[in-house]
């Protein structure tokens, strides 16, 4: 007796086949996005010239309880045409193409074939991650429908073609239309005004003459005899404050950046763990800006506290170091990891005496970036209460009007922050480009 | 021994080459300098250590001015004639014993006493013998090139040059500490202050949702416009700010302008940026301020991103097709633009990225978008409104870091 054929099921894990669908459903993804991009814009531009000007001055045109539905369906349409009748946008970034048999190309008949397949196909289409299709194909491919095709993979077995201008494909006009919109939209949506800004010439004209003739008299002397400094002694501050946050920022961030990193961490379960959680904290951190932090902290620790915005950047630098680092750690070298596992050592002792050497220059390269990054961002941070130059940067702006020389005040702050921030900027390039 | 090995090639004319020979000294004056400031850097945190500890005062100098200056200035000397500085290190000299080896100390000592003596003893010494001066003939040590000694390699603290940067380290870091006011105490006892805060975030009030999806696309496209507007005007910029293309004297005088302007420009942050702007534009235009800071910054940064690139191009297919008799704008067009188009695009997802992060705090000092409405909340204490913005501000960076790395992936 014949033994039966295994199936390709059993060969191909759920999990490839999912990986194998994730480009064509990103590409959808990505082609609905953009459609429902339009949608916004033609709605907004509607407001803009329409409605507002001859329905209801006051109002505004929003969609009533069907519409979402239906915008919803019709984006949903558009994608699927574009899908099923060109190589849309979602298709060209991940490399997908529709092809008939022998790469031919697909006929406007067949193409119409597969715009209803997919509408019919739509709610069965999670059956193909149970049956013997090939990897990567929908329940409407089909030999007559044609079949999406990963450029990258059968590059050599394509026909030579001649390449298109970018004006004669959907794409290239897709992608001017959406480029047009957004320009449009985002034009109105910011009120860029250059004819304001020119009438208002007038109005900041002072504010840049007082800017370019800096007083300094309060370059040494305090600001507010008794309680409140001198600009170099916010400069100082700031300095310090940045480097306080950046050297602790970086004593926390080494250690932990090996718990980030997948070659470290990544042989078993448990290391899975800490490394997901590791990367999560640090991108979630890393994307509340250090400013947002110091709201917070300046009421822990005090308005106005050097400490407050201290503590802020010390935060933020853990995030960004800690992701710097350990894609830094990923990248190493593995010939001497090997080499040293191979005499018998601990991983500790590859991680000391195999991963570390490797990584010291570019460690250091990124903490002098971070510390520059620090300062630029420290000059600001008094804004909501951190401390540093701003202080007096925004005492002075507020005092516009009630101090003659305001502005030359401010002027003088922005002057010594230029100066001290473009040294340090300079004095770090160097010293990176020696250590690199 | 030949007469021109005795006597220098400007014995017999009638004035001394005094650039020729002071330059022999630009090295070792370098040296003295920058021991000088690690000394006085040293010398500063020390004492303001020592003030802000003992007598709970901020003082960098401790005595008079001078003694300080002058104490470092000896304190220096003494460090060059006895042991390897970092000045020495950093500029690569050594001190050099031209002798057999003997009475080190002795010598060490004269050279240091013999050196006081260069600002009046150097100019006869260059105008009446060989460039060699008196604190070299009398001690016997030379300074020269670090490259004429054996490389030895002692342990970082048998090297004062590596104990001293250690230290100016630690001391940097204590004083910073100081200066900062850190109060791990105050940390702990203070969380009181921030209970109800935390109580708010924890029930977040979603009724902000809407405007707050409305404002985090002005936000966007704030960002959007300061970049498309930057490129364009940062593309044209990088050619002139190129080293490699400025030619004539008109040209390095653009570039040197052009590279100052940006770098002090650069140094501004756009939240400085747009208080100016604020004041300039009407009020109620808070947006189109934020956008130009955030084009004012992006301008200054781009330009210096694009020509470093371009300074970094291969010069061999701009030949070539030079040789082909192509013109100036044939040669860009075909020599240049294909090595620079994916950085350029690379560098300009970099700074949208960057300019939607700046966009989502520009509006802290009124520039528009969620950032203004964010500062808003958190000062009249409506938390549990303003995390929902922060959770959007989030989303919106998250995002957007995520697929610029991706798309400068594939890129590159």
């Amino acid at each position: 007796m014949k033994r039966p054929k295994k199936s390709k099921f059993a060969r191909r894990p759920l999990s490839d086949r999912l990986a194998a669908l994730r480009p064509r459903l990103a590409a959808f993804l990505l082609d609905w996005a953009s459609w429902g991009f339009v949608a916004y814009g033609v709605m907004y531009l509607l407001n803009k010239y329409w409605y507002v000007r001859y329905v209801n001055f006051y109002g505004r045109l929003t969609l009533p309880g069907w519409g979402w539905p239906l915008v919803i369906v019709a984006t949903f349409e558009l994608a699927v045409l574009s899908h099923a009748f060109a190589q849309s946008i979602g298709l060209g970034l991940f490399g997908l193409r529709l092809y008939g048999p022998g790469y031919a190309p697909v006929p406007f008949r067949q193409r119409l074939a597969r715009f209803a397949a997919i509408h019919v196909g739509l709610v069965l289409q999670p059956l193909v991650l149970f049956t013997d299709r090939p990897l990567g194909t929908l329940v409407h491919d089909t030999e007559r429908t044609g079949r999406m095709v990963r450029i990258a993979k059968v590059k050599d077995e394509l026909p030579a073609e001649k390449p298109r201008k970018w004006y004669t494909t959907y794409r290239g006009l897709f992608l001017a239309g959406l480029l047009g919109l957004t320009f449009w939209l985002g034009w109105k949506i910011t009120a860029i005004n250059l004819q304001m800004l020119v009438e208002r010439i007038e109005k900041s004209g002072h504010i840049w003459r007082d800017l370019f003739t800096p007083n300094f008299s309060y370059l040494t002397e305090n600001v507010i005899p008794g309680r409140t400094f001198s600009i170099l002694h916010y400069m100082l501050e700031t300095i310090f404050m940045a480097f306080f946050a950046t050297v602790s920022g970086a004593i926390v961030a080494f250690p932990i950046s090996f718990l980030g990193a997948r070659n470290i961490m990544g042989f078993n379960t448990l290391g899975w763990i800490v490394y997901s959680i590791m990367r999560t904290v640090f991108n979630v951190l890393r994307s509340i800006e250090s400013i947002l932090m110091a709201v917070l902290f300046a009421v822990w620790v005090g308005f106005g506290n050097p400490f407050a915005g201290a503590l802020a950047l010390f935060l933020h630098t853990i995030a960004a170091l800690g992701k710097l680092y350990s894609e830094q750690v990923e990248a190493v070298d593995p010939g001497p990891l090997e080499a040293i596992a191979a005499t018998g050592a601990r991983r500790w002792q590859v991680v000391v005496y195999g991963v570390i050497p490797q990584i010291i220059p570019s460690y250091l390269a990124f903490t002098l970036y971070r510390w520059d990054i620090n300062i630029r961002m420290a000059t600001v941070i008094a804004l909501v209460g951190g401390g540093g130059i701003g202080t007096l940067l925004f005492y002075f702006k507020n005092e516009v009007g009630r101090i003659p020389e305001a502005w030359n005040y401010v002027g003088a702050v922005i002057f010594v922050i230029v100066v001290v921030v473009w040294a340090l900027d300079y004095i770090s390039a160097r010293v990176r480009e020696k250590i690199g | 021994m030949t007469p021109q090995d005795r006597y220098h090639a400007g014995f017999m004319s009638a004035r001394p080459n005094w650039g020729k020979a002071l330059r022999a000294y630009r090295r070792d004056l370098g040296v003295l300098l920058s021991d000088f400031l690690v000394l006085i850097a040293l010398w500063g945190l020390a004492s303001f250590i020592w003030s802000d500890l003992v007598h709970g005062t901020r003082d960098f100098v401790s005595v008079a001015p001078w003694i300080m200056l002058v104490a470092c200035l000896e304190l220096a000397l003494v460090w060059e004639a006895f042991a390897v500085s970092p000045g020495m290190r950093l500029l690569g000299r050594r001190l050099i014993d031209a002798r057999d080896g003997r009475a080190l100390f002795g010598r060490r000592l004269l050279r240091v006493v013999l050196l006081h003596g260069v600002p009046f003893l150097l100019f006869p010494t260059l105008a009446t013998a060989r460039y060699t001066p008196w604190h070299d003939r009398f001690s016997g040590f030379r300074s020269g090139s670090a490259a004429e000694l054996p490389d030895v390699r002692k342990p970082w603290y048998r090297t004062s040059w590596t104990v001293a940067l250690v230290a100016l380290a630690a001391a940097m870091f204590l004083a910073s500490a100081l200066f900062t006011q850190v109060d791990l105490v105050k940390l702990f006892t203070n969380a009181g202050a921030t209970a109800e805060i935390w109580d708010r975030i924890f029930h977040p009030d979603w009724s902000i949702l809407g405007l707050g999806v409305r404002l985090l696309i002005v936000t966007l496209f704030m960002a959007f416009m300061a970049t498309l507007f930057g490129v364009l005007v940062a593309v044209p910029l990088s050619f002139l700010a190129a080293r490699n293309l400025a030619r004539g004297i008109v040209g390095r005088t653009v570039y040197t302008v052009l590279r100052v302007l940006m770098s002090v420009v650069r140094s501004i942050e756009p939240i400085i940026w747009a208080i100016i702007f604020v004041v300039w534009v009407r009020t109620g235009a808070a947006a189109f301020a934020g956008a130009l800071a955030l084009f004012v910054h992006s301008v200054a940064d781009l330009t210096k991103l694009y020509s470093e690139r371009l300074e970094s191009i291969d010069p061999g297919p701009i030949e070539a097709i030079r040789a082909t008799g192509a013109n100036g704008l044939q040669v860009i067009l075909y020599g240049v633009v294909p090595q620079i188009i994916n950085p350029y695009l690379s560098f300009t997802i970099y700074r949208w990225d960057i300019n939607v992060r700046m966009a989502t705090i520009i509006g802290l000092v009124g520039g528009g978008g969620i950032g203004q409405r964010l500062i808003q909340l958190t000062r009249n204490w409506v938390w549990d409104q303003a995390i929902v913005l922060m959770l959007l501000i989030m989303l919106a960076v998250w995002a957007m870091d995520y697929s610029s790395s991706r798309l400068r992936e594939r890129l590159n």
